[in-house]
């Protein structure tokens, strides 16, 4: 209800359109630059909205069916359109069936993003994309693309970026709890960027080099950190989250070094293959590995939790390589899977403070 | 490198051939055993696909160090790899082989126990499984030189060879296709087509040699023969009785996904066409008693149940006369020209059913059914299988009411018999059966 009230003033007091947009990887840029207000759809979490989710099979992840039952119950009408950037196999058949069979009556778009390895032929068909995504948003948005804004919607999230790592990074020195942090962070995924802005810098003042967090550090990777409460247990157990790969957060964040823009379409190619290895874009599993790797050693982290959602098959099929690295380098690790419940289990909250605990004590798996 | 390659050529040219004919001959001396259950006989082309594929398989254990090999998805572009001389290998084909033999819990395990989810492709952990454990009903497969990978199947199979690729350590040639939604663009197949060549130029690395532009054109007719041959076995089952079951079908796949852009695979097809049609006009039918009803399966077969499954539904007069399946070998053959085997592999390869949205998989199952005078359909709702099977729901409900088909949602696994429920699926099927009165 939130968002969907923001959603409305956002449209009252600045004339703004809305795209819904399914996860995970899209050029955020292009719809800040022609002022469309991008809303992202993570599930939602908690129970399906809808009959809807009956459409798809139990053995497919909740992200999917949940955002089908969302779609459908009309959880998203007060958008304007709903993009599906090419992330899986599953949330690429749910575009077809949310706007095809029913679910989804306004404009349906799609960012086909490549797989793999850059190669020539990748950033060639990524450039077609952009403009060919462009295109469809200036529809939807009722307007053309002007090419100096959106130089300056590249620079403005160039910015949000540079503040995000900046408070990842230093989250030991941040007098936030996890919650409070996350909360803030995937704010982002709603507010318009300006805004969003506005709150990252007033949450970097509060940046203390000098502060050290009290508690075991730990890595956490995984798709997105729902429930909220897995990381208030971990917390309240005395560890906290000192370094992310969430594909949600960190995951999407671009460390470029802030130089001219140039030529806008090849700066926003650019930005696309400079976010992190993500398993979602099939990049090369050692570069993820060795991504990981550093943001342990960064961050002084004792421990890993993978987090993930129930039947992604992108981050389980990472799920060994990730066991490997760490269990070579003796690193205790925490496996959790859920499927966007809304509270945790008992089994869940007990296995966290365990390995907490003995994360607490110094010890190893 | 001589006597390896001599070890290959002697087990492609005359052990294996000699060991099938023997193999044949005790089969003979024994007498044919007498197909059991609601089937017709076997097909005479059964023994030779037999034949071929035991040949297939055995000189493969003797390739890696004789010729380069390279592990193939069934959606790659193989026809690029023939005029380089690759050995190609179909990891899938050998996990449905796994699958029938059952012993997929047992690999499954050994790579469960590594970390990999059992809720992942249950092809892949059955392959994974294979390596980790050196169990395989192929005996050996040889280590590849090259990973071949084409997306229009799946995303899963990049994972997949990814994996491979890092155990193996040999380099990806990834064939990314782009979903289709409605028509593809422009720049989706020029990706494509780049990629085509781009790939060319690793798999001549590979192979060590360059690739002659002429032979390719050459594989690519082939290929699209081969396919339109393929197609035409289909087809005869549009007659009544078929002359076959679809689930023939499934296992007379194997050429045309592991010897596509071969003469040999083409000429057993002719062979296969000609006895089809010879049962056609003889009237005889894949089932022994009458064809009451006639239906169409989707998705992947249940490998490990496929003989419980038409044994039931064949006694009560129920056949398989289509598969979307099948068909995928054959759907986009037209597409293929060989003057210009890059941009229309592209094209044909981009085409296939899994790359495409739902209302052209809708348009497929009804024209389908038109065709082959299907009155039901059955959709195995493919835990394994997320792209095949997100949308049957769907897909069930409007074939019942838009083109009034019976339609029954079947839930099982291709590969893992631990996600088959015998008893609960029998009765669901019976109910099914029961509801054409």
């Amino acid at each position: 209800m939130v968002r969907e009230n923001y959603i409305r003033r956002q449209r009252e007091e600045h004339g703004r359109r809305a795209v819904a947009v399914l996860p995970i990887h899209y050029p955020k840029e292009l719809l800040t630059a022609l002022d469309l207000l991008s809303v992202e759809v993570w599930g939602p979490p908690g129970a399906p909205r809808s009959d809807a989710a009956g459409r798809i099979q139990p053995y497919v992840c909740s992200v999917v069916r949940n955002a089908l039952a969302f779609l459908a119950s009309g959880g998203a009408d007060v958008v304007d359109a709903a993009l599906f950037p090419h992330t899986c196999d599953s949330i690429q058949q749910l575009a077809t069936l949310a706007h095809d069979f029913g679910g989804w009556k306004k404009p349906a778009l799609t960012f086909l993003h490549p797989k793999g390895e850059p190669r020539p032929s990748s950033r060639r068909f990524v450039a077609a994309e952009l403009r060919g995504l462009a295109s469809r948003l200036e529809e939807v948005a009722g307007r053309r693309l002007d090419p100096d804004r959106l130089a300056a919607a590249i620079q403005l999230h160039r910015e949000i970026d540079l503040h995000r790592a900046a408070l990842l990074d230093g989250r030991a020195g941040l007098d936030m709890d996890d919650a409070e942090l996350y909360g803030l962070l995937r704010r982002g995924e709603w507010l318009w960027p300006e805004e969003h802005r506005a709150e990252l810098v007033a949450a970097r003042s509060r940046l203390d080099p000098a502060r050290r967090r009290p508690g075991a550090p730990v890595l956490v990777t995984g798709y997105v950190p729902e429930p909220i409460a897995t990381l208030e247990i971990l917390n309240a157990a005395g560890a906290f989250v000192a370094a992310d790969d969430y594909a949600a957060v960190g995951r999407r964040i671009a460390r470029q070094p802030d130089g001219p823009i140039g030529d806008p379409w090849e700066a926003l190619a650019d930005r696309l293959a400079a976010v992190p290895p993500c398993p979602t874009r099939a990049t090369d599993q050692d570069a993820r590995m060795r991504h990981l790797v550093s943001l342990l050693d960064r961050s002084g982290a004792r421990g890993v939790v993978i987090h993930v959602v129930k039947f992604c098959e992108p981050e389980l099929f990472d799920v060994p390589a990730i066991r490997r690295t760490f269990a070579a380098r003796g690193v205790p690790l925490l496996y959790l899977e859920g499927e966007l419940e809304r509270q945790l289990s008992g089994q869940a909250v007990t296995r966290i403070e365990a390995f907490a605990e003995m994360l607490g004590q110094g010890g190893t798996t | 490198m001589i006597l390896r390659r001599l070890q290959y050529e002697l087990a492609a040219r005359a052990v294996g051939p000699f060991l099938t004919a023997l193999d044949d001959w005790q089969r003979r001396a024994k007498g044919t055993k007498a197909r059991t259950g609601p089937f017709s006989p076997p097909l005479e082309s059964l023994r030779k696909l037999k034949d071929m594929m035991t040949v297939h398989y055995l000189s493969g254990r003797y390739a890696d160090g004789a010729v380069p090999v390279a592990w193939v998805t069934s959606g790659f572009p193989v026809e690029l790899l023939r005029p380089l001389g690759f050995h190609t290998v179909y990891p899938e084909n050998h996990a449905a082989m796994c699958g029938v033999q059952r012993i997929v819990p047992e690999l499954s395990d050994a790579v469960e126990a590594e970390g990999y989810s059992r809720d992942l492709c249950s092809y892949v952990r059955s392959d994974l499984g294979s390596l980790d454990t050196g169990r395989s009903p192929a005996g050996r497969l040889p280590r590849p030189d090259l990973l071949a990978c084409c997306t229009n199947i799946c995303q899963t199979v990049l994972y997949w060879y990814r994996d491979l690729a890092r155990r193996f350590q040999v380099p990806l040639l990834l064939v990314d296709t782009p979903f289709v939604y409605g028509e593809p663009t422009d720049h989706q197949i020029r990706y494509v087509a780049d990629q085509l060549e781009e790939g060319i130029e690793m798999a001549e690395k590979v192979a060590g040699r360059k690739l002659d532009r002429a032979a390719l054109s050459e594989a690519a007719r082939l290929g699209r023969d081969g396919s339109q041959l393929w197609g035409e076995c289909l087809e005869t089952a549009r007659n009544r009785p078929a002359p076959w079951t679809g689930v023939d079908g499934f296992f007379h796949l194997g050429p045309i996904v592991a010897m596509r852009g071969t003469e040999e695979c083409n000429a057993y097809y002719r062979m296969l066409k000609d006895e089809l049609q010879d049962r056609v006009k003889r009237g005889i039918g894949g089932l022994r008693g009458e064809e009451k009803h006639r239906l169409l399966w989707d998705n992947l077969p249940v490998w490990y149940a496929t003989r419980e499954i038409t044994t039931l539904l064949g006694n009560g007069g129920f056949n398989f006369v289509c598969t979307t399946y099948t068909n995928a070998w054959a759907e986009a053959s037209s597409l293929i020209d060989p003057a210009d085997p890059i941009v229309s592999a592209a094209r044909t390869y981009s085409m296939v059913m899994l790359n495409r949205d739902l209302p052209n998989k809708l348009r497929l199952l009804s024209r389908m059914t038109g065709e082959f005078g299907a009155d039901g359909a059955v959709l195995h709702s493919d835990r394994s299988c997320k792209p095949y099977s997100i949308g049957q729901v769907d897909l069930k409900d409007r074939l019942a009411s838009e083109y009034g088909v019976k339609t029954l949602l079947l839930e099982a696994d291709h590969n893992d018999p631990r996600a088959w429920a015998s008893e609960l699926s029998s009765n669901r099927l019976t109910a099914f059966m029961e509801s054409f009165g």
